[in-house]
């Protein structure tokens, strides 16, 4: 792995090092950040192990452990409160089986929430990998999800 | 050979997810149609919107489906653009393109006026450029309304090695989306007023910060500074001026301008104290300009048209239009651009439409999560930035949520603070331990065992983080909590253990 973190990092030259930039390229390439990395990462852009460790647990998307083969992101902004997010998110977890922030068995989904999709005209809205969706009914999530294998 | 009839259909986020990239899809192999897609004109309700000419100006069809392909190009049942109310009360002038134009098409950026604004702002000094924006009487579109020409000024006047121009496109207030709909739908225009911004000051480079949720604006925005370039108007004053876009990783905060730009440094998004202010002392120390889209992009037309128009726009203190955007409950969300001035109801009546069907109104929050709630009592509040001042309310980048009689106000309440606690950065104590015992609180009371004494807690809590956070994410957090007990009282009583 360490070559592989190596490899990628390379390909971020910003001087000085940009840590949030470094670790965002080896989630989209590793599809997480490894926690195991952090030295080497740390290493390889001149910076402590701390900084790393600080940047990796600050923001929401670096993930530290692979996510299920497609994730699902409720948005939980004030137009999709007012709009019914919350039976919806109640309606995922239960057909899901899973609470929010986990992954359900067979690895097929992950469920997060968002605080704002930026489609409050079409609320309740949800993400399902890059793909939005709008004016969501719980009725249609089943089949909704049926195109995610 | 044949003609093939020109459909207009929007790419903008939302409208594909209303269904605009289904309508694509099933009709792009069709020999009969061009499809031409646009920007959207921000009637959401109506999407997916397809458009075609006519002699009196664009016919629109409204939530299309596959199946309706035989009747508009037959051209029955469409409806003139022009004769849409929610569209036709508005003021357009920073929208004026959106549903009109391919937004990465420079050329139509021009032929409908783009461009000008930069070309008047080579011919004129920065010291003209920057009195043409104090005349204009511009406040930051962001939420804190801060007087642009004044950032300017400073970042002007400021020594330095190096100066820099900054967009927040963190558009993170839940019940936004008009920095979107300009990064997807009109991107030439926040590029045209950075540039100007650039050339008034003196900068060397410009970043656009843009959130991890707006993939398709990212790269719309890439695109187009891309065409910029090879078009040679990526340049002040003989330099090559690059600007980048950089991407968030889901913070809130970040939104705050000295969190940004310590996100831009690759930092965790912790707020600097203030001052010195970024005008002063920026990114990487040196000065910079930090402004929303919606304040970029309102710069062209201030610089063709002069500062003059846009003062003679709005009330006293607001000068100009505002954004609005829709959503919630209201019938007809959607993106309105007025000037300042209307009332909070004549903009619910008028371009809502009124309660969603089988809706009754309960209360709106107007400027995101951080914004007050309002009761029907108040709907005659006027919308500019003192009416709000005046009531501790803030218009902030002009979300307007809409709630009905089936939200529950404790709950609402507890979101909020929920929120807060999620997305506070962590460096004061008020904002990092207050809105964790804030969430706290309130769950006893969904739980049923707060007491009285709990309701004057919250309201103890809510002080010390308004007086005492060092940005407006703890200062503001309160408001949306205390406004929902003021207002509804009754829901909070019931809910304590009797």
């Amino acid at each position: 792995m360490q070559e592989q973190v190596k490899e990628i990092l390379a390909q971020e030259k910003s001087k000085p090092p940009n840590i949030l930039k470094a670790l965002l390229l080896l989630q989209e390439q590793l599809g997480h950040v490894p926690v195991e990395a952090v030295p080497v990462i740390a290493h390889t852009l001149d910076v402590t192990t701390a900084q790393v460790a600080g940047v990796l647990s600050y923001y929401p998307d670096l993930r530290v452990s692979a996510p299920g083969r497609h994730l699902i992101r409720v948005c939980i902004g004030e137009s999709c409160f007012a709009n019914g997010c919350g039976r919806l998110l109640r309606t995922l977890q239960d057909s899901l089986r899973i609470d929010v922030g986990e992954t359900a068995a067979g690895g097929r989904f992950t469920l997060e929430t968002m605080s704002c999709a930026g489609n409050c005209a079409l609320s309740p809205s949800m993400i399902v990998d890059r793909d939005l969706h709008g004016r969501l009914l719980p009725s249609q999530l089943d089949a909704l999800l049926d195109h995610y294998r | 050979m044949s003609m093939a009839l020109r459909l207009y259909l929007s790419n903008d986020t939302s409208a594909r997810a209303a269904g605009a990239g289904l309508l694509a899809d099933a009709w792009s192999e069709r020999p009969e149609v061009q499809l031409i897609r646009t920007s959207s004109r921000g009637a959401f309700f109506l999407e997916p919107v397809v458009e075609r000419d006519s002699p009196d100006g664009r016919l629109a069809w409204f939530r299309v489906i596959p199946e309706d392909l035989p009747s508009i190009l037959s051209g029955r049942g469409g409806t003139p653009v022009r004769s849409i109310p929610f569209l036709m009360q508005q003021t357009r002038f920073t929208f004026a393109n959106f549903g009109e134009t391919e937004p990465l098409v420079l050329d139509e950026y021009q032929a409908r006026g783009g461009l000008q604004g930069l070309e008047t702002a080579l011919r004129i000094t920065p010291d003209a450029i920057i009195e043409e924006v104090r005349v204009s009487q511009l406040r930051g579109r962001g939420g804190a309304a801060f007087p642009v020409w004044n950032k300017w000024k400073v970042a002007q006047q400021a020594k330095a090695d190096e100066k820099y121009v900054v967009a927040n496109a963190d558009e993170g207030d839940a019940g936004t989306y008009c920095d979107r709909m300009i990064l997807e739908g009109d991107p030439f225009r926040l590029l045209e007023g950075m540039l100007i911004c650039a050339r008034a000051i003196g900068a060397d480079r410009g970043y656009v910060y843009c959130r991890q949720e707006y993939p398709a604006a990212a790269a719309t925005l890439r695109a187009a500074i891309h065409k910029a370039d090879e078009a040679e108007l990526l340049d002040v004053d003989g330099e090559f001026f690059p600007i980048e876009v950089v991407e968030g990783a889901g913070s809130y905060v970040c939104g705050e301008e000295t969190a940004l730009l310590e996100s831009i440094e690759g930092r965790p998004g912790v707020v600097r104290a203030k001052p010195p202010y970024p005008a002063q002392s920026g990114l990487f120390g040196r000065p910079t300009v930090v402004s929303n889209v919606l304040t970029f992009a309102t710069i062209p037309n201030i610089l063709s048209w002069g500062g003059a128009w846009h003062a003679a726009l709005g009330t006293e203190q607001s000068r100009g239009t505002m954004a609005l955007q829709l959503g919630g409950r209201v019938k007809q969300p959607g993106l309105v651009e007025v000037p300042f001035g209307l009332t909070l109801r004549q903009v619910l009546d008028q371009f809502g439409g009124g309660m969603a069907p089988g809706s009754r109104f309960k209360a709106v929050q107007v400027g995101g999560p951080l914004g007050s709630l309002f009761p029907a009592s108040q709907l005659d509040m006027t919308i500019c930035y003192d009416a709000f001042a005046q009531a501790g309310a803030v218009l902030g980048h002009g979300g307007i949520v809409v709630y009905d009689h089936q939200t529950e106000m404790v709950d609402l309440a507890r979101h909020f603070m929920a929120f807060t606690a999620q997305e506070s950065c962590g460096k004061c104590t008020p904002c990092r331990i207050g809105s964790v015992r804030g969430v706290e609180i309130l769950e006893r009371i969904q739980a049923g065992s707060g007491t009285a004494d709990d309701l004057l807690l919250l309201e103890d809590l809510g002080a010390t983080m308004k007086a005492a956070s060092l940005c407006a994410l703890g200062g503001r957090a309160p408001y949306p909590v205390l406004t929902a007990i003021e207002h509804f009282p009754a829901e909070f009583r019931n809910r304590l253990r009797q």
